[in-house]
């Protein structure tokens, strides 16, 4: 029996066969994440529906997850839901009400033992827009493929928190990035990505409360134990 | 001009293991026994030979390992029942034909489940999964349908002549003449039906009474065979004995199970769903009942969210005490009409219903939550947590961060610079937050947390940037610096 070749060049146009030495092309199911210079090195241009990302911040409070709001903002769009499991802290709802409608939200709190299995649940129901998940420092290789498996299977953007210590340790996820916090913005350091290495450190000024010109180089004095908040029964 | 009223079709259902299968599913070869009599043997045992109508100490001869149950007609009667609750998930007209019979019309909706093999499937494998063996017939005429389940054909006619020609080739005892009758008919050289359809019923009356031939009358649809519609329950509340008591949890599934299937056929009548429902685990007397509330996200009628639902909670129960009995009750269903079938394929919000209500029965319902803002200037008492919201709104504000850390954490203040792994820079601030004077808080122990937690506060709050980059939300009291949020 003959197998009649394909030719090679037929191959590499199809959208899901990328070569090592470059990056996937634009992909229109990504979601753009509104950095310029993150979604220039991102493979297909942005987020990726259906795969798990890995975020990996060294501390909480770098603007990890400003860094993904522009994107979650659009997937709202479609009336999507967003689930946050396991989160670092308690959902403060003021500060969510800013970024999108309350009713889209969904939080699910669970033990460390729980978390894997309901990550996997949550993809695997493909009724979500986003997943943004909290993983256990010490998550199996197995459970790992199993969530990637479930994140494949849907259409919904699959976050996933690891601590930094993670770096070290293989996982099935197709990208994977360090978030490092800085005075001058969030620095992105994409350690795996479908394609070639990415050699450089972005700096990405992710939207914070204030303008990041607020923070100067000299530090203003903090107000002195002399004037301290006092509240005084004024009586007539 | 009306519309077109869809032919009738019969499904008989008949239950050929059922004196045995009504107990439970056993592995292993089991007869059900009336008088020392085998009345039924499932399919291990008749593979080592044991029949019915076998004495039972035959058949211990023939297989020793038997499991041997006393036939129960009560145990029968209340099963015939919960399974005619369940045809109900499939049409309306139910009714109950002899023993261990069932009559199903579904002439009128086939449509709405796709089609007439589809809905057989739906049925056979919705039997099967409660451990019923089954064997059915369609056909016209009810008493056809039962005749052709009874002989085991699973055959589908359409028309009157298909009807006759199947008819023909069964043998006369599936129209359940006495022994006697039996026997004068073999005398007669009458084996199959189409012997009994020669003779002249004038003879037949004369021989056998009036009954025979008006039965096969009715059978070939010439005389008017009225059937009596089962009536659905007004309140859902089933108990079920169970065979021997249960000390583990998971092994009372099936048995549940068999009570779901009969409240999704009973809500389905009543185009209703329930929210929660009751499990009701009994133990010897003396003991106080368990409940075990199964509650949905939204109304369901779904067997299989239900069952999933009964899994988890199933998966984590401890029994205090073995279980004799179990009682399912609708607690309150709400009228829930049918959805439209959508014209594509579409997701909605909808979907991921099940999916929270398993969360909820292995987390607890605690730990699913939507979130709400309530007014009030303490940012520990400005969430809500709710099981869904309807905030669709999109609010603007001071800066507020996404994480609060369920515990105040202290700052460290020195030289005039606050610590927080390195010098903390104020980028923000002060934003006076004073409320709470209504409300005291409980001041137990001289623990600083806790005296935080909620009642009167005066706080200036700022927002600091730490060296490695992090931005937070801290105050400052009476009391000294707290963090107690981060802009993650």
């Amino acid at each position: 029996m003959s197998v009649v070749p394909l030719p090679l060049d037929d191959v590499l146009l199809r959208p899901d066969i990328w070569r090592g030495d470059r990056l996937a092309g634009f992909d229109a199911d990504n979601l753009s994440s509104n950095f310029a210079a993150l979604d220039a090195e991102l493979p297909g241009g942005g987020w990726p529906r259906g795969a798990l990302v890995e975020l990996l911040p060294g501390v909480d409070g770098i603007g990890e997850v400003s860094l993904l709001l522009p994107a979650l903002k659009r997937c709202m769009e479609d009336e999507a839901p967003i689930a946050i499991i396991a989160p670092p802290g308690m959902a403060h709802a003021p500060a969510w009400a800013t970024q999108f409608p309350l009713a889209r939200l969904l939080v699910v709190e669970a033990a460390r033992d729980d978390i894997a299995w309901s990550v996997e649940l949550l993809l695997a129901s493909g009724g979500l827009g986003a997943v943004l998940a909290w993983l256990p420092a010490k998550i199996s290789n197995k459970s790992l493929r199993r969530l990637q498996l479930a994140a494949e299977g849907s259409r919904s953007l699959a976050f996933m928190f690891r601590p930094p210590s993670s770096v070290q340790t293989s996982s099935p996820a197709p990208l994977r990035l360090s978030l490092t916090g800085s005075r001058q913005g969030l620095q992105v350091d994409i350690f795996k990505r479908r394609g070639p290495p990415c050699e450089k450190t972005l700096l990405l000024p992710v939207e914070r409360p204030l303008p990041w010109t607020r923070v100067r180089s000299e530090l203003p004095k903090w107000p002195g134990r002399t004037r301290k908040p006092q509240l005084e029964l004024v009586t007539k | 001009m009306s519309a077109p009223v869809p032919k009738a079709l019969w499904l008989a259902l008949h239950f050929h293991r059922f004196p045995l299968e009504v107990f439970d599913a056993v592995d292993q070869p089991a007869v059900a026994v009336e008088q020392h009599l085998v009345a039924c043997a499932n399919a291990q045992a008749e593979i080592l030979g044991v029949v019915a109508g076998m004495r039972l100490s035959g058949a211990l001869g023939l297989a020793p390992g038997l499991v041997v149950r006393e036939r129960k007609s009560l145990r029968e009667a209340e099963t015939l029942d919960r399974l005619a609750c369940w045809a109900g998930s499939f049409s309306p007209h139910v009714s109950l034909a002899g023993p261990d019979e069932l009559l199903i019309e579904i002439g009128g909706c086939l449509r709405l489940f796709g089609g007439l093999d589809v809905l057989c499937d739906l049925i056979r494998n919705g039997a099967v999964a409660q451990g019923f063996s089954v064997h059915m017939a369609l056909a016209p005429i009810p008493l056809a349908a039962q005749w052709l389940a009874r002989a085991g054909r699973q055959v589908c006619c359409r028309s009157p002549q298909s009807v006759r020609k199947h008819l023909q080739a069964l043998p006369v005892d599936v129209i359940g003449v006495s022994r006697v009758e039996q026997q004068t008919l073999a005398a007669l050289g009458v084996r199959r039906l189409k012997d009994l359809f020669a003779l002249p019923s004038a003879g037949l009356a004369r021989r056998f009474g009036i009954g025979l031939p008006r039965q096969l009358a009715q059978a070939l649809g010439e005389a008017p065979d009225l059937r009596r519609e089962f009536v659905f329950p007004e309140f859902f509340v089933q108990k079920l004995e169970l065979p021997a008591k249960v000390e583990q949890a998971a092994m009372l599934l099936f048995a549940a199970r068999r009570l779901l299937a009969s409240l999704a056929g009973w809500l389905s009548v009543r185009a209703s769903g329930v929210a929660e429902c009751d499990l009701v685990l009994l133990h010897d007397d003396g003991i106080a009942d368990s409940h075990l509330v199964l509650a949905f996200a939204s109304p369901t009628r779904d067997l299989a969210r239900m069952e999933r639902v009964l899994r988890e909670r199933l998966d984590r129960l401890v029994l205090s005490a073995p279980v004799t009995d179990l009682r399912l009750e609708a607690v309150t269903p709400v009228l829930m009409p049918g959805s439209t079938l959508g014209l594509f394929a579409q997701t909605s919000a909808q979907s991921l219903d099940p999916v929270i209500e398993r969360l909820r029965a292995r987390l607890g319902k605690q730990a699913v939550h939507a979130i709400e803002i309530k007014n009030d200037y303490r940012p520990e008492c400005a969430t809500l947590s709710v099981e869904r919201t309807e905030f669709t709104q999109t609010q603007h504000g001071p800066p507020r961060p996404l994480w609060l850390l369920p515990r105040l954490q202290a700052l460290q203040e020195r030289d005039g610079a606050l610590h927080y792994g390195g010098v903390l820079q104020r980028v923000a601030g002060p934003e006076r937050i004073e409320s709470g004077w209504w409300d005291r808080g409980e001041k137990r122990g001289d623990t600083q947390e806790e005296e935080a937690a909620v009642g009167d506060v005066q706080r200036d709050y700022y927002v600091a940037v730490s060296v490695r980059g992090e931005w937070l939300w801290i105050f400052r009291d009476v009391r000294g610096w707290w963090l107690q949020g981060v802009f993650a």
